[in-house]
């Protein structure tokens, strides 16, 4: 079975109690939570917590995940592998060095992104509004992906196809909901922040899925190493975005399941109140829980098992040169 | 000399040497392997490891030790085998289910050939299922020497490819621990 992920709202302290989590909250209450059930820890309010906790932690393979109050995604705890393989992350180098190598994942990862957007516009372009001349362009930036000769260039590629589809999301949300413009860093408005927050889950995701795997973190093959995040996991990210954040985005907002009311304006943005946040979690953990039947695996798979396997499929890629096939949505 | 007969005889001769070790180390599982899926053998060879928590069913390779009740005693060889003496003198090898009947075989023979190879010990083996109350005996003849040496060739030239041998779909697959390498 596969274990879910948990979410620690309260603020307070985490310990290790013989082979058990310990949370002594501010507000006076303790909660145990067994380590071997848990995939994920995500800790949403001011925790401390010790090293022995980690130890815990770092024994059965749990990352965490911390997210601050103002600056939404604050970074990982990362435990070490038990099984760490050699050869996979010589592999993983190699296929970053050699540019022939690296251009071609990086068109698989960037081509599968576009698709997604397509089919997130494709999904409403008749339903709610006429898409049809947004569905064309990231159609040319699909076509343009096979022709870019370099990394850079693929990435003007993307970030053309991401500025088409962004400017479709006013119109498919719910008013008063609008983009407007991608800001973040400090989200400007409820749109803004709730894809942004949205976003740092599919990346923490991301992060979860490839720890169970031998690959590198750091080493990804559209982003450049070096940038403070796992630059892998951005890449796998850019995948999922479209079919676990923005489709929860979307939800949400036009099933009215989230208000102006779940944010705050603070000095430094637009923030969402702990219940908004509640709500949005909710809808993103329900979300990563719902099948599809695999046309390749005989069973039907999981949003989370689709990241996962995804990474099993870059992973294959560099130790075999078989295809590597980022999830382009199907269903 | 061919070249299959030299990968044989080179196998054969780092084995009989107390002080070498032979390019591929071949276990009982891999020949089992080997009969079973040839890319399951390769990615074996490799170590690839997948999260075995996503993996639906696992491989019984191990029955419950109590559903028999012959006298038997365990012995594991050079790192290699691991097999079970009965008290008759006969290696045994116990398996779930008799579907897969030709890897098991070739797994006792292997055994079986070994042991007269390298280690100069002459025995028959026993293919046990117990779930299905049926055993049945198993002998070294030359026709199964062949066979073995023939799998021995298949597995050094498997492992040693630079790729894995190429993707068909088995009814091995639903049941296999790389299925979700395998087919993503
Ligand atoms: S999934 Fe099928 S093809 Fe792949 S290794 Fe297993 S048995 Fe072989």
């Amino acid at each position: 079975m596969p274990k879910d992920n948990h979410h620690v709202f309260a603020d307070g302290e985490l310990s290790r109690n013989e082979g058990t989590l310990r949370i002594d909250t501010l507000d006076g209450e303790t909660k145990y939570l067994p380590v071997e059930s848990i995939d994920t820890l995500y800790l949403h309010g001011q925790i401390d917590f010790n090293t022995r906790a980690l130890g815990l932690l770092n024994d059965h393979g749990v990352p965490v995940h911390v997210f601050g109050w103002n600056d939404y995604y604050r970074g990982t705890y990362l435990p070490k592998r038990e099984q760490v393989s050699g050869n996979t992350v010589v592999e993983q180098v190699r296929a970053y060095d050699d540019h022939d190598r690296r251009l071609e994942i990086a068109h698989d990862i960037i081509a599968a992104s576009i698709h997604n957007m397509r089919a997130n516009v494709q999904y409403y372009d008749g339903r709610k509004e006429d898409f049809e001349s947004a569905v064309d362009r990231l159609e040319n930036q699909y076509a343009r992906v096979e022709n870019t000769t370099n990394v850079e260039e693929l990435r003007g590629v993307e970030a053309t196809a991401r500025k088409i589809y962004y400017r479709c999301f006013d119109r498919i949300l719910r008013d008063p909901f609008e983009l407007t413009k991608r800001e973040y860093n400090p989200p400007t408005n409820e749109a803004n922040a709730l894809v942004s927050f949205l976003n740092s889950m599919v990346y923490t995701t991301c992060v979860s899925a490839i720890r169970k795997t031998a690959l590198d973190p750091t080493i990804g093959y559209v982003h450049e190493p070096g940038e403070r995040r796992f630059t892998l996991s951005l890449d796998i990210a850019d995948v999922f975005k479209p079919i676990l954040a923005d489709r929860v985005l979307f939800r949400l907002v036009n099933r009215q399941q989230i208000g102006i009311d779940d944010f705050e304006q603070e000095l430094d943005g637009c923030l969402l109140t702990e219940d908004g946040r509640l709500a949005v979690l909710e809808a993103y953990e329900e979300t990563l829980d719902r099948t599809v039947e695999h046309p390749r695996l005989n069973r039907k798979v999981s949003y989370k098992t689709l990241v996962r396997t995804d990474v099993y499929s870059l992973k294959k890629h560099v130790l075999t040169g078989e295809p590597y096939r980022p999830t382009e949505r199907w269903w | 000399m061919s070249d299959g007969e030299d990968v044989l005889k080179q196998y054969l001769a780092a084995e009989r040497d107390p002080h070498r070790e032979p390019r591929v180390r071949i276990t009982g599982l891999m020949v089992q392997y080997y009969h079973v899926c040839k890319r399951e053998l390769w990615f074996m060879s490799r170590g690839l490891d997948i999260d075995r928590e996503t993996t639906n069913i696992q491989r019984g390779t191990h029955v419950d030790e109590n559903s028999y009740d012959d006298r038997r005693r365990s012995y594991q060889i050079n790192g290699r085998i691991q097999l079970d003496l009965l008290d008759s003198g006969d290696v045994m090898e116990v398996k779930v289910s008799s579907t897969l009947e030709k890897p098991a075989r070739m797994q006792l023979l292997y055994y079986l050939w070994y042991l007269d190879e390298i280690l100069d010990i002459q025995k028959d083996g026993v293919l046990a299922y117990p779930k299905e109350r049926k055993r049945e005996t198993v002998e070294l003849d030359s026709d199964a020497r062949t066979e073995v040496e023939i799998t021995i060739r298949g597995i050094i030239n498997t492992v040693e490819r630079d790729t894995p041998p190429e993707l068909k779909k088995k009814p091995y697959c639903d049941a296999c621990l790389y299925q979700d390498i395998c087919w993503v």
